[in-house]
Formats: structure tokens, C-alpha cells, sequence
């Protein structure tokens, strides 16, 4: 049974097992189907809300561990709060520019400044990195498509 | 060094239970801060052990929301700093309750950004002072400045606090076009980084004094200028921002304490005072722990004036 509290949720299936759910802010929902997306995900005590892509989740769990010189011992989840780590706005602003180097995207001010979760910030990452414009074809792979 | 106050260690778990059985608060009375006057209170953590008594009847102060987002934290530094940051705000305050008020009982509310503010209760107590107050914290040191009606920010970091990536880096990416100017032509590394952290830190305080916040006033929409010969920075609002909410009014202070810290202060400007000589802002500074041990240090070598202070 799924409940939403948002005005907007929408939907996209893309990738192999793992559902990529993108809502709007402030927005939780528990899904049903919680055991088909539970398979593709690492973190089994995760509740099914607003799922990024595992690995972007970790790649951002590696950037806020490293930024923040926290301990192996430091529980680290997706729903962490920078603040709670330890974060000041110094090392938010410094976390989100690591982010925009992993990913090669940008955040804009506004959106940079509502990422206040290891979780929120893999979501607005998958958002952009999905938005990004095609890369363009190698040149083997120009040249073999035209001698095919 | 002045020493205002200390009780003894063995005489803390006799104030306590005084303090439990009557509502007076065993902090020395401090009198309120005069008009463009900011009274700053600082606690350094490594001076409080960690797995004293001392923590526990701080504790003791918060609220049952305060403890719970204590609990919240990760790790026991964090958890030491939070206790201490809470404990700070609550004895500081009244401390200019003419000894009337217990610490813990002071109730506080969030203004529309979530700055936090007192919530004084009507009741027995009618001492109500109008003080505006503000937190900062770094994990080596702790500050709350007070002032008397006008609303203050402040913003604490550590002199040498390194980026991770290049200061002009972080200032391209949220600094205005002049102030990436004024860092860029600074041709030493280090003084580059030092201007740095006091550019950030005097926009963090112009940002907490308008109860905005670093996610409710981007940094990009306004300019801080660093004067020259110890003259306050000034502040103008960019041309093509977003000016809602913005003061221009706000005036400057920074300063250095204990050679590891850069301070910065930002209190709205006083509308009746017209010369900016004579309108720079005024200072006491105490180091603190407390319920143990006041210091008063501001006129002595621990407190160095950047500019903006008199």
C-alpha cells in the first residue's frame, strides 16, 4: 500500500532490479512491493523511502567520511545528517563541491542548500547525473558503426 | 588575569543540589550589556573531562528535546560538544537574571529559519530581559555572544582550518565576484587562507544575526568588504540578488582569541548613532566553565583585535 504526503511523486524504472523512485521534498513513502527493492539494495535495515543508487549512496558516504576525517568506528547510514556527523556550513559547501567533482554535475544554490542527509544528497545526485545531456560516441565506435 | 568567580570542585555537588531544591542560580549576577555592547562567553572543551561528573550535571540542565538530540550524535566527542554548547547558552543567559532564573529552566523557540531564541515564561519570575543571543561552535572552542535587544551573530573558526580544496575554489563557487577579486590578488598562500576564513566568517555572522542562515541567505547575495587600518568591514547587498530579507544595516567585528580562533560578530547598526568612529562596537569576553570557573579576558593578550572594535 503506498501513501504519499507530497504533492509530487514520480516514477522511473531504469535501471536492471534497483527502482529509482525521485519525489519532491518532504515527501515519504512506503512501498508495498518492499521486498523487490530490497534485493538490489546493501543496507537492509533501510526503510524504502526515496531510494538513490546504492553505489551513489556509498561514493557520497566516501566523500562525507573523508571530508569529515571520521572514524571507521563513526556509524554512518544514508539517513546521517551532516550536522550530526560534525558538518559546519564550511564543510557542507566543501562536501557538495566533492560531489559535483565525483559526479560532474552541478547544484545549484538552492537545491545545495536543502541536502541535509548522506540520502538527499545521492538523490539530487542521481536527478542531475539522469539529466546530464548523452555523452558523445568514441571515435572507434563512430568508425566501426560507419564501416558496418 | 582577572578571576571573577570559582568554587571549589567538592562544593559543585552541594551547588547542585541547592540549585534543585530552590530557583536560584548559583552563577554570579552579571549586569546586562550596554547598547553596542557585546558580551561573549566561551568555553574551551578540552578543559571539561570527558567522562566527568562535571558532564553529567550539565546534562542535567536540558530539556528532555535537548537531551534526546544530544543522544542523536555520533560519538562522544560530538555528544560532549553538544552538552557543552546547550550548557553554555542556559547558564550565560542567567547569568544577567539577577540570579532568578535557573539555567534549565529556560525555555527556548525557533524563529522562521530556525534560529533559536528565548521563550521567556510568564509566572513568578518577572525578570525578562530583551537579550539577543547567538551560538557558535567549533570542536575546540565554544561561544555565545549576547547583546541587549538587537539581534547578533556570531560565527566561530579555527585560525588554521584548512579547505580541502583551494580557498579561491570555494570562494568561485560561493563568494561574490569582488570578494574572489580581493582574495585573488593576494599573492601568499597562507595570508590568501587567513582572509579567507575571516571573509567566511563574517558573512556566517552577518547571515546568523538576520536569523537566516547560511541556507536562507546565499552567500553570492551580498558582499563583505574588509576595511583597512582595523576599520569595521562593511557589507553591501548585490545589485542583481535576491534582496529579500537582507539588512544593510548590520556592522562588523572580528577578532582573534587565544591566537587559534578567528571571532566574528554582526549586530545591527544603531539608527541614532550617525559617525562610524563612534559607532564601533564595544567588548567584554569571558572564558567560562561553568557553574566552576569564570575568566574575564577581553584587555588582556588572549583577545586581539582585528577591527571594528573600540
Amino acid at each position: 500500500m503506498a501513501s504519499v504526503s507530497a504533492t509530487f511523486v514520480s516514477f522511473g524504472c531504469s535501471f536492471n532490479q534497483t527502482k529509482c523512485i525521485t519525489a519532491g521534498k518532504n515527501c515519504t513513502i512506503s512501498l508495498g512491493m518492499r521486498n523487490h527493492t530490497l534485493t538490489a539494495v546493501r543496507f537492509p535495515r533501510l526503510r524504502v523511502s526515496c531510494l538513490a543508487k546504492p553505489e551513489t549512496v556509498t561514493k557520497v558516504m566516501e566523500i562525507v567520511k573523508k571530508q569529515l576525517a571520521l572514524n571507521d568506528d563513526v556509524p554512518l547510514k544514508p539517513e546521517s545528517k551532516f550536522s550530526e556527523l560534525g558538518a559546519d556550513s564550511l564543510d557542507t559547501v566543501e562536501i557538495v563541491m566533492n560531489m559535483e567533482e565525483e559526479f560532474g554535475i552541478t547544484v545549484e544554490e538552492d537545491n545545495s542548500q536543502n541536502i541535509t542527509t548522506v540520502q538527499e544528497a545521492a538523490e539530487l545526485i542521481d536527478k542531475l547525473v539522469a539529466a546530464k545531456p548523452e555523452q558523445p560516441a568514441s571515435e572507434s565506435e563512430q568508425k566501426s558503426e560507419a564501416t558496418a | 588575569m582577572l578571576r571573577l568567580f570559582r568554587i571549589r570542585r567538592d562544593m559543585l555537588g552541594s551547588a547542585v543540589s541547592r540549585r534543585l531544591s530552590t530557583t536560584c542560580s548559583p552563577l554570579p549576577p552579571t549586569p546586562l550589556p550596554h547598547r553596542r555592547e557585546v558580551h561573549l562567553w566561551y568555553i574551551k572543551p578540552e578543559e571539561i573531562n570527558d567522562s566527568s561528573s562535571q558532564l553529567k550535571h550539565y546534562m542535567d540542565l536540558l530539556s528532555p528535546s535537548e537531551k534526546r538530540d544530544v543522544s542523536s550524535l555520533s560519538g562522544e566527542r560530538l555528544q560532549k560538544n553538544a552538552i557543552l554548547a546547550r550548557t553554555l547558552t542556559r547558564t550565560t543567559l542567567s547569568r544577567y537574571c539577577d540570579g532568578r532564573v535557573d539555567p534549565g529552566s529556560i525555555k527556548f523557540r525557533k524563529g522562521l529559519y530556525g534560529k533559536p531564541e528565548i521563550m521567556w515564561q510568564d509566572g513568578d519570575n518577572i525578570i525578562k530581559p530583551p537579550l539577543q543571543f547567538n551560538l557558535s561552535h567549533t570542536s575546540s572552542l565554544i561561544a555565545c555572544a549576547v547583546a541587549l535587544e538587537t539581534p547578533i551573530g556570531i560565527d566561530v573558526e579555527e585560525k588554521k582550518r584548512q579547505t580541502v580544496k583551494s580557498v579561491l575554489a570555494v570562494a568561485r563557487r560561493y563568494f561574490t565576484v569582488s570578494e574572489v577579486e580581493y582574495l585573488a590578488a593576494i599573492p601568499y598562500p597562507d595570508i590568501q587562507q587567513k582572509e579567507f576564513i575571516q571573509l567566511w566568517t563574517l558573512k556566517e555572522a552577518y547571515v546568523k544575526a538576520i536569523g537566516r542562515g547560511f541556507s536562507g541567505a546565499p552567500f553570492k547575495n551580498f558582499t563583505i568588504v574588509m576595511g583597512s587600518d582595523k576599520r569595521a568591514p562593511k557589507m553591501h547587498i548585490e545589485a542583481d540578488s535576491d534582496c529579500e530579507g537582507l539588512a544593510d544595516n548590520c556592522q562588523f567585528a572580528l577578532m582573534e582569541l587565544n591566537s587559534s580562533h578567528v571571532v566574528a560578530v554582526c549586530m545591527e547598526r544603531d539608527q541614532e548613532i550617525s559617525d562610524d568612529e563612534k559607532n564601533s562596537l564595544r567588548l567584554k569576553v569571558w572564558r567560562t566553565i561553568p557553574l566552576i570557573e569564570d575568566e574575564l579576558v577581553s584587555g588582556t593578550e588572549t583577545v586581539n583585535y582585528i577591527c571594528g572594535l573600540s
